[in-house]
């Protein structure tokens, strides 16, 4: 085939997608039996396999489904395996298991990878991670949108019940940048031996920045963090998970001062929290009886205004990332909406893609 | 059942995938998490008559 391809033609193709209401509100890859079959020769697992079964909506996605949809978010065929993995990995998140794909609050999962795969598929790891601009990024977690929305027919205003949701829900995926972190890759924290390509996921709720390029005095930019990592707002239940992906010039002036990310962790299980004074300023500083305590307005005072709620329960609820570019001293808190598995998953590497028979 | 009235889109098609589509269940109007045990009870005395009529038209049925 020669030649420049039809726009007209490949127009039509998207339309017909956007009618059918496979798509999220941008268009989608129109996908071929011959493209399915490149995506399906990735991986050695069956077409057939069942990733996930939703039981209460009866419904499933099959490997052969995440395929379709993954090519139609703008996955190359190379990414698959990594599509699954991601998605093994959320799944093996509490919430995740239990409804958190409809939740009123819209959780956004957290992909972080972690490997050589990150060169081998151009992952971007340093400026602009959070930012567009990089095609594994943007459409690895745009297919576990679209597999939600097209397997399970979780879609806004039905059974996605999301109240308003998280900005860039669908696309929230980077690389750890293991070159310029101190500290162990997450994967190999996670117990995975070093230099293994694997992913990491979870459900987040909210990300919020913190700029201090005001301080070399670890304790100071510390605080500041705890700060940010201690809102009321996104409190619910007795205490929250919450992680910070930091900048490479954070983690290095903290690495530089002796903190290892266990240091920092057990520093910010230490100091993050709330007084009493400011739980009922908010209203929040009842906790009621068993399962995770869930929060409320108390009619009379509890506990004396300056005692201290710490929010974490151990390393497990504090993850620590290191990625972005070293140009500034600007890292991320983002918010766990559950529990994290606390684990990371291997990807799957075919190397020799099987001839593009499968699933014909 | 009963369910708050932001949930009814969700509640009909639920039904609808598990095989009972008009399913009957009543409303609240919400919210319902902020109210405190005194506007709950408020709540349950205000519809307790209709969740009669419907669980006794159901036996009858």
């Amino acid at each position: 085939m020669g030649g420049e391809p039809d726009p007209d033609l490949a127009r039509e193709a998207i339309e017909y997608c956007y009618e059918q209401g496979w798509t999220d509100g941008l268009p989608v890859v129109p996908v071929s039996q011959p493209l399915l079959d490149r995506f399906l020769a990735h991986t050695a697992r069956d077409p057939a396999e069942v990733l996930w079964r939703m039981d209460h909506l009866g419904r499933e996605c099959t490997v052969r489904t995440a395929a379709i949809n993954a090519a139609m978010a703008g996955c190359l065929p190379e990414y698959f395996p990594l599509v699954l993995a991601a998605w093994d990995a959320v799944m093996r998140d509490r919430a995740a298991k239990g409804g958190g794909w409809q939740s009123t609050s819209g959780p956004a999962p957290l992909i972080v990878i972690n490997g050589p795969i990150r060169g081998e598929l151009e992952i971007n790891c340093t400026g602009g991670i959070f930012a567009a601009g990089f095609r594994p990024n943007a459409t690895i977690p745009r297919a576990l949108g679209l597999m939600l929305r097209n397997a399970f027919g979780v879609a806004p205003h039905v059974f996605d019940q999301t109240t308003q949701g998280i900005p860039g829900r669908w696309a929230i995926c980077f690389g750890e940048n293991e070159e310029e972190s101190p500290w162990e890759p997450l994967a190999t924290e996670m117990g995975l031996a070093p230099g293994a390509s694997a992913v990491s996921c979870t459900l987040t709720r909210t990300y919020e920045f913190v700029d201090n390029r005001h301080t070399q005095d670890p304790e100071q930019l510390l605080n500041d963090f705890a700060d940010t990592l201690g809102r009321t707002g996104s409190l619910i239940f007795r205490g929250q998970s919450a992680g910070v992906v930091f900048c490479p010039e954070h983690a290095q002036m903290l690495a530089n001062a002796g903190y290892s990310k266990s240091d920092v962790k057990d520093w910010f299980i230490e100091h993050v929290g709330r007084t009493e004074a400011d739980l009922r300023r908010a209203g929040k500083d009842a906790v009621s009886e068993g399962g995770p305590g869930a929060r409320s307005a108390s009619e009379s005072e509890r506990a004396p205004a300056d005692a201290f709620t710490p929010y974490f329960t151990g390393r497990k609820d504090v993850p620590i990332i290191v990625a972005g570019a070293r140009n500034a001293a600007i890292s991320m808190v983002f918010r766990v909406f559950g529990e994290w598995s606390n684990s990371s998953v291997p990807i799957e590497t075919v190397r020799s893609p099987v001839a593009a028979t499968k699933g014909a | 059942m009963i369910c708050s009235d932001a949930f009814i889109t969700t509640a009909d098609a639920m039904a609808e995938v598990r095989g009972a589509p008009g399913y009957r269940y009543l409303t609240t109007p919400h919210p319902v998490a902020g109210l405190s045990a005194e506007q709950v009870r408020e709540r349950a005395e205000g519809i307790a008559a209709e969740v009669a009529a419907m669980l006794t038209a159901r036996k009858a049925a």
